[in-house]
This record gives structure tokens, C-alpha cells and sequence, in this order.
């Protein structure tokens, strides 16, 4: 006879990680927010978050057993992703690089050898990805980044790093949605507005956004500013 | 009505409730650090349980009351006087305008709370009126009060009938620690000695201690994962192993993600306890199997429902 236990037929990819807490683990950081944009929006789950490559959801355990939690997701994992019906969005970023806004892409182009044009040429030569929001509220995390351009992170963070500040290390770009202390390499800044609390959903930008960078001077970062502050 | 800083301590926050469901997002919980207390507070002065209050930090806090209020005070044990005369905590206290509240150094525990009849009025961001630091938001202008900071001070609602918070209410504040736990996601990365470790060891709560998490001294432990892990999810009691070997327990500013392996997560009905840690405190970690730790919490939710009715929103 075969078992039909319910624990033997569990998604072995489920692993318990505390008495609320359950993890899925996936091989694809598309996947991972697929799902947890999935799970999200069932309603079942205090949190969804997506990592790289694990979706970790919260349930309320005073009213919800583990099992009927476990059983839950193995349900809501066994359905067929939702096949995406448009491309995602695709965000426009302007950045200014170097200067004020920059102040490691010197050292960061002296530790490539590259020159500041070659730098800028390679950063914006490309369409990105947001692999997640974390670390602070609302840094994106922007994968894709050219292996030109890989920096380890700078040994000593920086205490207070403005908003809409852009870096880069290990293999991705990071920008800053509030100002606050950081550790990645300063390259530019971008003028846009990542956050804004009277927003029903205060951040411009989003898990699975496609990026795309602009170099823009300091006059237009000045004007961009301006025309976003009137509107 | 307002309440004024005059002295504000090491680090004095507005805290309430947790901001819930946008993890995802980047947005820790924050929150009182130690929420039972919070609720506590409320309850002596008539407001909802997570109420925004003072959360004071290890050194105290002293402010002057611009008109008559309300007051409670909970959490870590310190003395504290209104214009000299000493108070209690745990009771509904009365303060008439222009009178001084003076709380001293903690004693045991880390973090006094003060809560005022009808609440402190601070803006609400992202669903939440509690300060998160490191981002500037919440709270007053998103930071830790200063001398001279002006607070406004809701319209009370009413005051309860009970006065005093009963003994068999009033969370103990010690030196030791006992704080159950669940195995985590990387728990298998330990080694075998590790393992056996892990929940047979005497903590002791290091230097490095705030509300984003303190370390573990004590023994040091190997994971078998090369060096760091794709970034995942952690939350509030989450114990990550880094490289070091030393573990770090998160509290309730927990940034979302983590690198490091999650080796156990402090059960739900303990987490608020987390907020009255500090450096030197002994610590044990209590395995507890999820189904165990979830009994134990509805145990606890029973047992906590006489005096707080709405216990499930803050445990």
C-alpha cells in the first residue's frame, strides 16, 4: 500500500522555519517573485518576500495551524505560475554620474581601469532587472550589471548616504529610495522621487521592473528635480 | 495638550504597532521593541493596546507635562520620580500641568515605557505611527527625541476601572533569559557539534545591542555553507550564524533580507522579550518544536486575554 500521508507528499522545496514562518526554495529569482506576488495576493499571509532564491511567508499561528499553513502553500505552489500577461514595466532611471553624486566612481574607474565615459558607456549600455527591494525600505536591488564592472562593497559604510543615490558592488546597481547610511559604492544619483509616503504605494519602484539608466548632466538632473517638485 | 523633552536620554523613540505586510517592500516591522510592555502601558491609561508611547532606552528619559494627564509607566525596572516624589510603575499615575517626570537608568531590563491617556499624535507612514531610525521614518521627524521636542498628546478616550496592573501581569525583568526557539531554515548547516550546542549553551547578550539586534557571545559555531548565502528573508527573532561564528539575534527593526544562514527563530510567544535584553544578560535558547511553540502561544494568549482581550494583536 502506499502511504498517503500527508507529510510524504509535501513539496519537498517547503522547509519549517519557526512556528509562523515557512520557506520555499527556488532556483530562479523570477520564479521566487512570481511566487510571493502570488501568495501576496491570496490574502492567506501576513508577509510574502521574495530573497534570491527563496520565498519566506508569515502566517498568523494563533488561529492557523502549521499543517493546514504547510498545506496551504504546497496547494498554492503546485498551481501553475501565472504566465505574465504584459512585459513588466519598464522604468526609465536618469543618473548623474560622478561629482558630489558620485564620489567613488573615480576610484571605482581607476580600480577597473576604465575611463569615466567607458564606465558610464557600460552602465547604461543595458537593460536590468530589480531582483528585490531590502536592506532599507525600498532599495533596489538591480541585477544584470556587465562583469566589467564588478566592485566588492566599501570596508567602511558610509553614515549617511541621500536619497535616490545609485552604487554599485558585487554584480548589481543599488539605489537608495531614502537617504540613510549605506556601503556600496557611490557612482551617480538620479533625480527621481523613489519614495513618497502620500502614495497609496509609496515606492516608484518594484521586484521584477525592467531598468533602464540615462546619463543626464547636472543642469538636467537640476530640471528634473524642479518640474517633479511642481507637479 | 503637549508633553516637553527636557532630558532625552540615550535613545528615546515614539514606538506603536508594527508595520505589517510590506516586507516585501524593504519595510521592517519596527514597533516596540518590547510590545507586551506597550500594551501594558495602554491598558493603566484606557487607550487602544498598541497605542503610539514613549520608548525609552537604558538611561531614562525626563520630561515636563503641559498639562494635566494620565500616565502609566512599564518595561525595564529604574526609578523614576514626578517632581521628586517617587512613582510606581505598573499604576495609573496623575500629572498636573507643568509637573516633571524623571526616569533613571535601567536597572534590569533595557527599554521603560510611558504611556500617556489619549496616546502620543505623531503622523502615521506606511501604516504605522512607531519610528524606524535608520530610515528617518515615523515617529517625531523620523529620529530619537531631543531636549526641547514638543509632543502632542491625544484626546483620552476614557479611563479603565482598574488602576493598577495585577501581579500575576507584570512580565518579570531579569538578567537571565529564557527564550524558546524553533530550528531554522540553515540549521542543517551546522555540524553535528553545533547542533547539540545550539540549544545547550549559556549566551551572554554582547556590546553590540540595539533594535535591530544583538549578538550572542558565548560559543561560536560552524555552518558549511562557503562563506555567504543568497540573500533571504529573515524577520524579527530570526538567529543568523555569520561567518565569525557568532550568532545575532534580529529584534524588531530586522532589515527584510539577510545573507547570513538562519539557524533558529525565537518563537512567536517570546519575541517581545527581545526588547528588554542588554549587554551582559544570560541567555538560553529552549528548543521547542513548531507545534509545541504554537500550543505555548495560544497557552499564553489564555492566559494574558483576562487582562488584555486584544493579547493577539500584541504577541
Amino acid at each position: 500500500m502506499r502511504s498517503r500521508s500527508s507529510r510524504e507528499t509535501l513539496d519537498t522545496r517547503i522547509l519549517v522555519c519557526g512556528d509562523d514562518l515557512l520557506s520555499v526554495s527556488l532556483d530562479d529569482i523570477r520564479a521566487c517573485q512570481e511566487l510571493a506576488d502570488r501568495l501576496r495576493d491570496s490574502g492567506d499571509w501576513l508577509e510574502s518576500v521574495a530573497g534570491i532564491d527563496s520565498v519566506m511567508v508569515q502566517f498568523d499561528s494563533a488561529t492557523i495551524d502549521i499543517d493546514l499553513a504547510t498545506k496551504r502553500l504546497d496547494e498554492e505552489l503546485r498551481q501553475a505560475p501565472d504566465a505574465p500577461d504584459t512585459e513588466p514595466e519598464l522604468a526609465e532611471v536618469p543618473i548623474c554620474y560622478g561629482g558630489e553624486f558620485g564620489p567613488d566612481l573615480g576610484d571605482i574607474c581607476e580600480q577597473l581601469d576604465l575611463t569615466r565615459d567607458e564606465f558610464v558607456a557600460l552602465h547604461v549600455g543595458r537593460e536590468y532587472r530589480v531582483d528585490m527591494l531590502g536592506f532599507t525600505p525600498g532599495f533596489a536591488y538591480v541585477g544584470g550589471l556587465d562583469d566589467a564592472l564588478n566592485v566588492p562593497r566599501r570596508k567602511q559604510p558610509r553614515v549617511r548616504v541621500e536619497a535616490g543615490s545609485v552604487g554599485i558592488a558585487d554584480g548589481r546597481s543599488g539605489i537608495y529610495a531614502l537617504a540613510g547610511p549605506g556601503g556600496w559604492p557611490l557612482i551617480g544619483r538620479t533625480p527621481l522621487k523613489l519614495f513618497d509616503a502620500s502614495e497609496a504605494d509609496p515606492f516608484r519602484l518594484h521586484a521584477g521592473m525592467r531598468i533602464r539608466f540615462q546619463p543626464v548632466d547636472r543642469d538636467e538632473f537640476d530640471t528634473i528635480v524642479e518640474t517633479i517638485a511642481q507637479s | 495638550m503637549t508633553l516637553t523633552v527636557i532630558k532625552p536620554g540615550l535613545q528615546t523613540t515614539i514606538q506603536a504597532g508594527p508595520r505589517v505586510g510590506m516586507r516585501h517592500l524593504g519595510v521592517p516591522a519596527s514597533g516596540a521593541a518590547d510590545a507586551l510592555s506597550l500594551a501594558l502601558g495602554n491598558r493603566l491609561v484606557g487607550n487602544n493596546l498598541l497605542a503610539p508611547a514613549m520608548e525609552a532606552t537604558m538611561a531614562g528619559v525626563s520630561v515636563r507635562f503641559d498639562s494635566d494627564t494620565s500616565f502609566a509607566l512599564t518595561g525595564a525596572q529604574a526609578s523614576a520620580d514626578l517632581n521628586g516624589r517617587e512613582l510606581a510603575f505598573h499604576t495609573t499615575l496623575a500629572a498636573r500641568a507643568g509637573d516633571e517626570l524623571h526616569v533613571g537608568l535601567a536597572r534590569t531590563g533595557a527599554r521603560v515605557y510611558i504611556a500617556v491617556a489619549g496616546g502620543f499624535v505623531v503622523d502615521e507612514i506606511l501604516g504605522s505611527a512607531s519610528t524606524y531610525l535608520p530610515a528617518a521614518l515615523g515617529g517625531h521627524e523620523g529620529r530619537a527625541l531631543r531636549e526641547g521636542d514638543r509632543i502632542a498628546v491625544g484626546q483620552s478616550s476614557g479611563m479603565p476601572t482598574e488602576h493598577e496592573t495585577p501581579a500575576e501581569f507584570r512580565p518579570p525583568v531579569s538578567r537571565t533569559w529564557a527564550l524558546r526557539a524553533c530550528r531554522a531554515s540553515e540549521f542543517a548547516l551546522l555540524d553535528d557539534n553545533g547542533k547539540d550546542r545550539l540549544f545547550d549553551t549559556n549566551y551572554t547578550i554582547g556590546q553590540r545591542a540595539d533594535r535591530m539586534g544583538m549578538q550572542l557571545e558565548g560559543a561560536s559555531f560552524n555552518v558549511s555553507s562557503q562563506g555567504r548565502m543568497a540573500s533571504a528573508p529573515v524577520f524579527p527573532g530570526t538567529i543568523q550564524c555569520p561567518e565569525d561564528g557568532r550568532l545575532f539575534i534580529l529584534s524588531a527593526d530586522a532589515q527584510t533580507t539577510g545573507g547570513y544562514p538562519r539557524v533558529a527563530q525565537v518563537a512567536r510567544a517570546d519575541r517581545h522579550m527581545l526588547g528588554q535584553l542588554r549587554p551582559g544578560d544570560h541567555v538560553r535558547l529552549l528548543w521547542r518544536d513548531t507545534r509545541s511553540a504554537t500550543d505555548e502561544l495560544r497557552a499564553k494568549h489564555d492566559y494574558w486575554r483576562e487582562w488584555l482581550p486584544d493579547i493577539a494583536q500584541v504577541v
